[in-house]
Order: structure tokens, then C-alpha cells, then sequence
């Protein structure tokens, strides 16, 4: 019973570490995945807006690190919109409300206690000008059902596929938003690879929902041509020095410095991965041999124990062949019964199994780290959960029969050699 | 020539035994007819088991020939000899060595298992031949739970299984209290009358050897030239004259009637 306990551990040990290495393996190409697609989105939305200078209180997505990003939402008085307006050389100005809503979770690492925003769901108030959703395609492209914002719509929302799933309801529906009740009016498609669930509404419709009357969170600015936009950035200057202001470099700029830095994570999550692995092999090395030896010894010992009963056998005329095959199958069952209680351990303590024997490969927060963070669910390398899969199980099936049969091979052997005379003399 | 189960010719054994060589048997001639009941008697060491042991294909003589049912068992390779074990010999040991993790009827279906008989057939035969033992009620009974006289008929019908040209019994009440003794010699002796079971066993006990229908005496690995016959010889001595009821071989009164046999 021990001994098949201690195989079943060293079988466990066999399983949850490929499992464990797989799923590092599987989040981290996720994660680079993401990276790629969120830095070629980001890179696209610049190049058409040459003429476009954002305004906002904050930063906008300064970040501190990948897959954070620090959200001290602050506003900005609507007034602006029409001073800006006046500057020469300025085309449009388009105010937006965007409000995430979410719940605050504590975070124990090791490094301290965070406090982070979980995003649930963020509105997004535009301005519903025809010309505007023309013209600067300030809302989202793929309706897939119901119909877009309009000019003039109010009281009803767009939301995004997700959403959908978030507040269970669908076109037509009517929506429960921070207590007032909008009529689903389209659903789209999200393209949003950060996994951040947007509505958008009529910019009012969302001041008022959100009791942030007469305050907008970012102004975009376009001007006539390029050439205006030094001019219009040192205007507003003046006039909002507390505004930040980025333009086509400067996002642009910002975005492969963001870029940078995934890819520095990304290579340290390789890296990590790389040990990781080198770790395993090892530690499935020393659960292999040990696994044999475990059959090895108890064989051993059992043929030792039982070499009158082997001295009856073939006294009673069993073959060198079927002591030996007898004596085998022993091994191999024993194997087998500890290779089904290792899956069940595994199944159970995979992911603490492998956590123990494996380094982490979860990247955990960076020290000097304040303020309220919110998590992106695409962006950060999460710990992976090992969970062996069908497949692996019946790999250790397999390899159960093998280290069993291995194992078994000596001591069986010895067995079918064990002369009848000496063995029936053996107390 | 033709029943002749068993014989040998000039065998000898030499075992060494701590650098010293040991003659164990030295130029045993012997001859065992279909149907016999031979007892060999000899003190402690006189070769007796390894005289069983040679006979029984367990062990090979230095020198000697040793004929089985026809074939020369000291021409068989090593690796030939379980099927000489399996199919010639019914091996009956002191010790019983039963499988302790088997019941009876699968300890007895134990020599069946790689011939050709079919299971079901395997289990009428141990059915038949545990009943023959008087153990059927018992069959499914662990040997832990079979009283040592119980275990020994097991033992005898397991021996039994392949319906084998000759027993071979060591000492086979040598762990018996006097009453599973005579049940046991009463058994071999009854299987030897009623089915012609060749029978060789190995004694020392001289009550045990004397129901024997032939007794040879071993000394220094010799067979001596003397000869003895058995008391038991007919079926009829196992039934009291006067009122017929069955009757120990040994006894001097009929434990029913009283009268003196």
C-alpha cells in the first residue's frame, strides 16, 4: 500500500510537471500573441490620425508595466471644448466620456499589498454628430446585430459582444447602467483584444448616467492640415498648462516604448520558460528512475519473500517462462494501480505540485509600485493552471506499463532461475 | 517392462558442500510398477528427499539414468523438465505449500492452468478430486482456514491434478498430530487401491511406512537389499470381518463391535 503511494507520487510528479510546462508554455504564446496584435492595432490607429492632438487630464495609458496601467481617472471641464474650438488652424473638436466601472480587489503579493481596479465594463460617451462617425470613425465598425449609433440617439446604448454576455441581454433589451435603463439598440463585434468590455452611448446620455454633468475625460483635437498641429499644441498649451497633450510623435513614440517593454517581459518570460523546462527534465529523470527502482526493490523483496511459493510453482510444473511472465505482470499491475492513483493526485495537485517543483514563471509586481492599478486581462502573464490533459494521462498509462515491466524485468528473472530444490528448502 | 513406472539405474548424487564432497546417493537401483505404494524409510540424511528430489525431476543425478513413464528424464534439457514436473509427477510436501492467497479448488486447479483443458473442464477435475479428499463442502476455504490435516488432502489432490503417473510424497504426515496422520496414509492408501495411484513416500515414521504395500530402507545414500512388505495390501483389511464397518490398518479391535481383528 506504501509502496503503491509512493509510486503514485513519483507518477504524479511525472504528470504535473509537463502539465505545468505546458500551460506556461500555452500562456505565454497567448500573451506574445496579444502583445502583437495589441501593438499593431495601436500602430495602425496613429498612422490615420496625423492630425490629431489628444487632450486629458492624465496620462492616457502610461503605464508602469505591462498589463497594468495606472487609472487615476480624472475629468475636464467642457468649457474647454469651445475655447479650443476658436484656436486657428483647428478643424473639430470632439469631447469623449470614458468611465470604467469595475470592483476594487486587494492583491497579496510578495512584494506588498496593491490595490487594483478589475475592470467590469467602461463607458464611452461620444459625441453623435454625423459628420464626426464619418469622418474620424469614433465608433466601432463591426455591428453584427441591431443597428449603430446615430446622430440624435439617446437613451439607447451599443454594446460589445462580450457586454452582451456581461449583462445578459441582447438588441432591444432594455439595460440597467449605474441605475437607469437604456434600450440595447446594437451589439458589435469587440475587437478589443484587451478583453475590456466597452458601451458606447451619447455623450450626455453618459454625463448624466455616470453624475459627471458638463465633464468630458479627453478631448481630440484635429486641425486643418499637419502643419498646424505645433501651433494649435502651444496654443492650448497656454491656455491649459495642466492639460497633457500628445500628438502623432508622441504617441507614436509611446507606443514603441510600451512595445519595448512587452517584448523585454515576453524574453523574460522565455527565459524563465527555458529553465523551467531544464528544471522538469531533470525532475521527470529522477521520477522516472525512481519510479523504476521503487518496482525494482519491492520486486525484490516480494521474490524474495515468496521463494518457496516459486519452489511449488515449479515443482507443480510452471515453466521458467510463466514464473517469470507471473511475476512480471505483478510489477506491471502494481505500476498500474499507482499510475491511476498518481493521475488522481495530479488531477488534484497539479498546479501546487508543479508550482512546488517548478521556478514560477509568473511575473509578479515590480517594487515602488503605488496608487490603484488596473489589471488587463489580455496583457499580463497570469499563473498558469497545470491541468493534465487526456492525452498525458494516458502517456503515464503507458510509461506505468514500461517502467513497470523495467522494473520487474531483474527480479522476475531471478525468480524463474531460482532452482525448485533450493527454493522449496528457502523458510 | 511395460508397467514399470519408474526406475532407475546406478544413480548416484554428489553435492558439495562446503569444499567437501557429499555422496547423497550412491548406485540406487530401484523399480516402481504401475500401481505400487512404496514407502522409503532411513534415518535423517540417508538421501531419502534427494533420492524424491532426483525422481521427481526437481534435481539431476551426477551420474545414473532415471526412466519415467518411458522417457529418460536424464537425457530431458533443463528447460524441458517442467513438462516431465507437470504432467508425470504429483508432488505431496511436509509442509503442505499451499498458495495461501488461493482457496481450495484454486489451489488444486493450480497444475491446470497451461494445458489445454478447457476452464470449466479444470474446475469439474478440482471439484471431482477435492470431493475425492472429502473437502467439497470446503472448496472455497483459504488454506489459513483449513486445519492441517484439511490442507494436506488439499495438497494431495492438487498432486493429483494432472492425473500424474506417479506421487511422490515427502513426509507427508511429518506435520500432523496422530489422527490426521492415519487419515492422510488412509487416503494415499485408499487412492492407490481405487484408482491404482502410483505412490512413493518418503518416511521416517515406521507406523506410517509399514502401511505401505512395499517398504525400502535408505542408509548413506544407499538402498539396502533388504525388503518389507506392508500391512496393506487389500482393500478388504480396511473393513472390519464381522460387522463390516471401516477400520484403521492398525487397529487391533474393531472400534464398533469390539471384537479382536
Amino acid at each position: 500500500m506504501l509502496v503503491v503511494i509512493a509510486l503514485g507520487f513519483s507518477m504524479a510528479i511525472m504528470i504535473s510537471i509537463p502539465a505545468g510546462i505546458m500551460a506556461n508554455q500555452k500562456a505565454t504564446e497567448q500573451l506574445s500573441a496579444n502583445y502583437n496584435a495589441y501593438i499593431g492595432d495601436m500602430e495602425e490607429e496613429i498612422n490615420k490620425t496625423l492630425t490629431l492632438i489628444q487632450c486629458s487630464l492624465s496620462r492616457g495609458f502610461a503605464q508602469n508595466r505591462p498589463g497594468f496601467m495606472t487609472t487615476t481617472e480624472s475629468f475636464l471641464n467642457e468649457t474647454a471644448v469651445n475655447d479650443i474650438s476658436a484656436i486657428e488652424g483647428v478643424k473639430d473638436v470632439l469631447p469623449f466620456l470614458e468611465k470604467t466601472e469595475g470592483t476594487l480587489q486587494t492583491r497579496e503579493t510578495p512584494r506588498g499589498t496593491f490595490e487594483m481596479l478589475v475592470p467590469e465594463y467602461t463607458i464611452v460617451g461620444i459625441p453623435l454628430n454625423d459628420a464626426y462617425i464619418d469622418n474620424y470613425g469614433v465608433l466601432p465598425k463591426d455591428v453584427t446585430e441591431g443597428r449603430n449609433l446615430e446622430e440624435g440617439d439617446s437613451g439607447v446604448v451599443l454594446l460589445s459582444l462580450n457586454n452582451t454576455e456581461y449583462f445578459g441581454v441582447g438588441v432591444e433589451d432594455r439595460v440597467n447602467i449605474l441605475g437607469s435603463y437604456f434600450t440595447v439598440i446594437g451589439v458589435y463585434e469587440t475587437s478589443d483584444r484587451l478583453g475590456l468590455r466597452k458601451l458606447y452611448m451619447d455623450i450626455s446620455d453618459a454625463q448624466s448616467v455616470t453624475n459627471l454633468e458638463g465633464q468630458i475625460s479627453r478631448i481630440d483635437v484635429y486641425a486643418e492640415d499637419q502643419s498646424y498641429v505645433g501651433e494649435i499644441v502651444s496654443e492650448i498649451s497656454s491656455l491649459y498648462p495642466e492639460f497633457y497633450l500628445t500628438t502623432y510623435e508622441e504617441r507614436l513614440s509611446q507606443i514603441e516604448r510600451m512595445s519595448g517593454m512587452y517584448e523585454t517581459t515576453l524574453e523574460n518570460a522565455e527565459a524563465t520558460l527555458g529553465q523551467t523546462q531544464a528544471v522538469a527534465y531533470q525532475e521527470i529523470a529522477v521520477a522516472i528512475v525512481a519510479t523504476s527502482l521503487i518496482v525494482l526493490f519491492t520486486m525484490l523483496y516480494t521474490v524474495r519473500e515468496r521463494t518457496q511459493e516459486i519452489g511449488v510453482l515449479k515443482a507443480i510444473g510452471f515453466s521458467n517462462w510463466s514464473v517469470m511472465s507471473q511475476f512480471m505482470l505483478e510489477g506491471v499491475f502494481m505500476s498500474l494501480i499507482a499510475a491511476v492513483v498518481g493521475i488522481s493526485i495530479a488531477s488534484i495537485g497539479a498546479p501546487v505540485l508543479s508550482s512546488l517543483l517548478l521556478p514560477s514563471a509568473t511575473s509578479s509586481p515590480t517594487s515602488g509600485m503605488q496608487g490603484r492599478q488596473t489589471f488587463i486581462p489580455g496583457l499580463s502573464l497570469q499563473t498558469a493552471a497545470a491541468a493534465p490533459d487526456l492525452q498525458l494521462m494516458l502517456l503515464t498509462l503507458g510509461a506505468a506499463v514500461l517502467l513497470g515491466a523495467l522494473g520487474a524485468l531483474y527480479p522476475a528473472w531471478r525468480a524463474s532461475r531460482t532452482s525448485p530444490m533450493e527454493a522449496l528448502r528457502h523458510e | 517392462m511395460s508397467d514399470l513406472v519408474l526406475a532407475t539405474e546406478k544413480l548416484d548424487k554428489v553435492y558439495k558442500l562446503k569444499g567437501r564432497q557429499v555422496r547423497a546417493l550412491s548406485d540406487v537401483n530401484l523399480q516402481i510398477k504401475k500401481g505400487d505404494f512404496i514407502s522409503i524409510m532411513g534415518p535423517s540424511g540417508s538421501g531419502k528427499t534427494t533420492l524424491l528430489n532426483v525422481l521427481g525431476c526437481l534435481d539431476k543425478p551426477t551420474y545414473g539414468k532415471v526412466i519415467l513413464d518411458g522417457v529418460d528424464v536424464t537425457k530431458v534439457p533443463e528447460k524441458g523438465l517442467f513438462k516431465m514436473r507437470k504432467y508425470k509427477v504429483g508432488f505431496v510436501f511436509q509442509t503442505f505449500n499451499l498458495m495461501p492467497y488461493l482457496n481450495a479448488i484454486e489451489n488444486v486447479e493450480l497444475p491446470m492452468e497451461g494445458t489445454k483443458k478447457p476452464r470449466s473442464e479444470r474446475k469439474k477435475r478440482a471439484h471431482d478430486l477435492l470431493s475425492m479428499v472429502g473437502l467439497a463442502e470446503r472448496k472455497d476455504h483459504r488454506p489459513s482456514r483449513l486445519s492441517a490435516g484439511e490442507q494436506q488432502r488439499v495438497a494431495i489432490a492438487r498432486a493429483l491434478a494432472n492425473n500424474p503417473a506417479i506421487v511422490l510424497a515427502d513426509e507427508p504426515t511429518g506435520n500432523l498430530d496422530t489422527k490426521a496422520k492415519s487419515e492422510i496414509v488412509r487416503l494415499l492408501g485408499k487412492l492407490n487401491i481405487d484408482q491404482g495411484t502410483t505412490i512413493v513416500m518418503v518416511t521416517h515414521d515406521s507406523h506410517m511406512a509399514a502401511r505401505a504395500s512395499r517398504m525400502l530402507f535408505l542408509n548413506d545414500g544407499k538402498l539396502l537389499a533388504k525388503e518389507k512388505q506392508g500391512t496393506h495390501l487389500l482393500k478388504k483389511e480396511f473393513t472390519c470381518p464381522y460387522c463390516g464397518k471401516e477400520i484403521e490398518p492398525d487397529d487391533t479391535f474393531c472400534p464398533r463391535c469390539g471384537k479382536k481383528l
